[in-house]
């Protein structure tokens, strides 16, 4: 798993940018992106992630703190001087141009001879599987083929770093889904820097070596997916990756990074304790829906509860439960539907448990 | 247009009733503008005794050819003047805030309102020997005697520079607007200095529209009257004023309605030409 | 930083022209209250002399009337006339229909001394030269592209279906027309009638040659003064057109501001 190198890439030192000097669009932000390394920024709009993205790329000026690349400060390089490809959300594909003189258009300002410019332009369209489209108009392609032409030509100039601003946002999910793997491959073949931006958790998963997650202008957690969906440091990451439960309760004691939380419907429940609270303080328990045990499964588990089914969802590969527990009826359950698993009907009454270590208190 | 095409067919009310409240307006095009447009392109070719002898005139008449070469000289440099002129406003009106761009919007709508002829007024007064232009450079000390700027083709110039910089700047901005801001960020972003993005980017794709305010500019000054009339004195003559002084003082109607058919021709022409680059009707506002 | 240095450059340049702009609508105020008896700046004092001579012209009373008069008449015509013809080329909405709503424009690109030769010579025929109805018809038919433009744009952001619907409950065409359509597009409706409303007020070419010595508009009026001497009282009307203009432009945005953004 890739972690930190010691010698970053790139490197947000305490930046801080705010448009109208009152509220800050990203705030106190330190994050290192590995050479080589795929890094999404993650997030909803408004969090501060396109921000940090468009800082890089050296559309916006931070309005404290530095920005390293390669251990040099651009905090004050002009955008044409940085070196660094990027891909826009809708393409920015130049109208006025064919595919070949968009993907020539970095090497074309700076001069690059025509021969060579033939040459890595033929070697750009055969990289995105584009080859012989080079006379077209932008607007004659598809808009998978388009995205595709954004990337060639964000790459062909070799930049150091390439940033990609939500790229698939106009695709349909078919096509996205097929798009992430390419870029993925490409990001392995190529071995260049990739900084990506999406609103989407999936897409953050499937692509990316780190994620880094993004609320309101805060950096909350960054780290490889698994250990974002197993690991959540906060509510908000649960809440954002995947579905989860999240019962209020009060801490009465830990120790160890274990501790036992009491739900106001007075149930005493063991879970896992990643940031110490003093006893008395209010958490959330968060447990995945897929880690709850149920019937004669549970009943070696230390959190054990009685539970009815109050509906049944089949969803072709999973069946989802939606249990009347802890005194309200929007506890979820997900079960895999391998061969042999039992059929469930509402209004049943059934046992429910998890493990202490698939259950986590977070704070607000 | 989605169109009513995929109601059901049952819906589809008789457009009988739809024709006729066109009518009235339809009507009065045929019988007042149309019939009384067919009646000068008859007359040019009927007076005063059938055939092309008044259009012979386009090519051996001397003074018919001043007034058209008077007339495409001062149309160019109007289009050239106000295209230059007008690129500039439009373009710093994209770049401006929006209240800043509100002013500027004022600016150059407030003499869009104003009657041409005010406005040629206004200007003899400003160009005048002894008008506030002329008092001013000589205060300063920059000319010790008045320029001539009016009853010459400086004055015309100026005066229709104003009255056509208004179609520019709006047709530009209208398609400049459209521009995706992007583009040019991107462009950036792939090392392209701003005058490069400018000029690889940005410039060609304004395009339609210097060609449409151009078009536009062109066939509105070929046909213009009031302004050259005023600011030129008599001495600048131009086609629309020629054609006037045929029909008024001369009475040679048959020089003059063939005058103002080619004119017409003209100009329709350039719209048809342009029609198929750009949609015509949006010039007009629509 | 060269990169503010190269914008602050156009802007400036922008604000010069925008001012080049704007100079005659004010340039022409200070002058009407000059002192002297030709066209300059006042040079000692502000006189209110050729105020008062033009607040006790007849002839200048007379003009003032007569455009209004006119305007407002032909401006009525065009409106109706060039409203329903928008409504129905829109719901026609065939090759035809779109053909009439082209050639409606006409009156606006074909130079107006074109058309002044020609509707010249049809009054002639017609003995309609120097006559109310002959001028208030030529400004009715040239102010209906107005009409039928700004109506046109209001009825592009009506769904059409709504036409249907209101068929489709039992109405007839009138009913229709009155209680769904027309109400819909009232702001594009008041528009055209100003713009409709200030192309005659301002028209000067055709006058000219219909006018016959019946109609001395305001701005044939100007014209022959202007021609004639350049007497500063034509500064004082010049003003008082501009008040004019800029109070009906303001009733224009204020309708806009009203008007839902499309």
């Amino acid at each position: 798993m890739l972690s930190p190198v010691p010698e970053p890439l790139v490197r947000f030192a305490n930046v801080r940018k705010s448009y109208d000097g009152t509220v800050d669009a990203v705030r106190a932000l330190n994050l290192e992106v590995a050479r080589s390394e795929f890094l999404t920024l993650l997030g909803p709009s408004g969090s501060g992630k396109t921000t940090t993205l468009t800082m890089l790329a050296g559309f916006e000026r931070p309005t404290e703190g530095r920005i390293f690349v390669d251990g040099e400060d651009i905090t004050d390089v002009p955008v044409e001087k940085r070196g660094i490809g990027m891909v826009f959300q809708n393409y920015a594909l130049f109208p006025n141009m064919t595919v070949a003189e968009n993907i020539a258009f970095p090497l074309r300002v700076r001069g690059v001879s025509r021969a060579e410019m033939t040459s890595k332009v033929v070697r750009a369209l055969s990289m995105v599987r584009l080859d012989g489209f080079g006379d077209r108009r932008p607007q004659q392609l598809s808009g998978g083929q388009q995205q595709r032409v954004a990337v060639a030509r964000a790459l062909v100039f070799e930049p150091r770093l390439i940033l990609l601003d939500e790229p698939l946002g106009a695709l349909d999910r078919q096509l996205r889904e097929q798009m992430q793997y390419e870029l993925k491959h490409l990001h392995q073949r190529l071995d260049v820097t990739m900084v990506y931006v999406t609103h989407d958790q999936v897409e953050a998963m499937t692509m990316s070596d780190r994620v880094a997650v993004f609320s309101t202008g805060a950096l909350r957690q960054v780290d490889v997916p698994r250990r974002l969906y197993e690991a959540p440091a906060s509510l908000f990451v649960a809440r954002f990756l995947g579905e989860s439960n999240a019962l209020p309760a009060t801490v009465r004691q830990h120790d160890e990074g274990c501790c036992a939380a009491t739900l106001a419907t007075g149930e005493t429940v063991t879970a896992v304790m990643p940031v110490p609270c003093a006893p008395g303080s209010a958490v959330h328990l968060v447990v995945r829906p897929e880690k709850i045990l149920l019937g004669e499964a549970a009943h070696d588990s230390p959190n054990r509860f009685a539970a009815r089914i109050a509906e049944v969802t089949f969803l072709g590969d999973q069946t989802r439960l939606r249990l009347a527990a802890f005194g309200a009826d929007d506890f979820i359950v997900k079960l895999a539907n391998t061969a042999g698993q039992e059929t469930f009907a509402p209004g049943t009454e059934i046992d429910i448990g998890w493990q202490a270590e698939d259950c986590r208190a977070l704070a607000e | 247009m989605p169109s009513q095409s995929n109601a059901p067919a049952g819906w589809r009310p008789r457009h009988g009733a739809y024709w006729l409240i066109i009518l009235p307006a339809l009507a009065m095009l045929v019988f007042l503008y149309l019939v009384p447009l067919a009646d000068v392109l008859v007359t040019s070719i009927t007076d005063p005794k059938p055939g092309l002898d008044n259009y012979l005139l386009l090519f051996t008449s001397t003074s018919v050819q001043k007034t058209l070469l008077t007339t495409l000289r001062i149309a160019a440099l109007t289009t050239f003047v106000a295209l230059l002129l007008g690129y500039v406003v439009a373009y710093a009106m994209r770049a401006a805030n929006s209240s800043q761009q509100r002013l500027m919007l004022f600016c150059v709508l407030l003499p869009f309102w104003i009657s041409v002829l005010v406005r040629s007024f206004a200007w003899i007064a400003l160009l005048s020997s002894r008008g506030p232009v002329n008092a001013g450079l000589m205060a300063w000390g920059l000319i010790d005697e008045p320029l001539p700027l009016v009853r010459n083709e400086t004055g015309v110039l100026i005066g229709m520079v104003h009255v056509m910089l208004p179609y520019a700047v709006l047709t530009l901005y209208a398609n400049m607007r459209g521009i995706d801001v992007r583009l040019v960020a991107a462009a950036r972003s792939l090392g392209a200095s701003r005058f490069q993005a400018f000029r690889m980017v940005f410039l060609p794709l304004t395009r339609p529209g210097l060609i449409g305010a151009g078009t536009l500019v062109f066939i509105l000054s070929l046909g213009f009257y009031v302004t050259p009339a005023l600011l030129g004195g008599g001495k600048v003559l131009m086609i629309a004023e020629y054609v006037a002084v045929q029909i008024n003082d001369t009475l040679r109607w048959g020089l003059g309605t063939m005058l103002a058919t080619t004119l017409m021709l003209s100009v329709l022409a350039a719209l048809w030409a342009l029609s198929r680059v750009l949609d015509v009707k949006r010039l007009f506002g629509a | 930083m060269n990169r503010h240095h190269a914008t602050g450059i156009v802007t400036a340049f922008a604000w010069m022209v925008l001012g080049f702009l704007a100079l005659p609508a004010f340039a022409v105020v200070p002058i009407s209250f000059t002192d002297t008896r030709y066209l300059a700046m006042p040079d000692e004092h502000w006189s209110l002399q050729h105020w008062r001579a033009f607040l006790s012209s007849r002839e200048w009373h007379d003009s003032i009337w007569q455009s209004l008069w006119i305007a407002c008449v032909s401006t009525l015509g065009a409106v109706v006339a060039g409203t329903l013809c928008a409504i129905g080329c829109w719901r026609v909405s065939s090759r035809w229909s779109e053909r009439v709503r082209t050639a409606m424009i006409l009156p606006m690109a074909v130079p107006t001394i074109v058309y002044a030769l020609g509707i010249y010579r049809l009054y002639v025929d017609l003995d309609l030269v120097g006559s109310a109805i002959g001028i208030v018809f030529a400004h009715t038919v040239t102010g209906l592209p107005y009409v039928v433009l700004t109506v046109s744009a209001s009825l592009a952001n009506i769904d059409p279906r709504l036409e249907q619907a209101a068929r489709g409950l039992g109405a007839s065409v009138g009913q229709t027309l009155r209680w769904v359509i027309v109400p819909n597009v009232v702001p594009g409706i008041l528009s055209g009638a100003i713009f409709a409303f200030i192309h005659s007020w301002d028209e000067l070419i055709v006058v000219i040659f219909i006018g016959g010595r019946a109609f001395f508009t305001l701005p044939r009026r100007m014209w022959d003064g202007i021609n004639d001497n350049l007497d500063p009282v034509i500064a004082v009307v010049a003003t008082a057109m501009i008040l004019f203009t800029l109070l009906v432009l303001s009733a224009e945005l204020a309708l806009r501001a009203r008007r839902p953004r499309s």
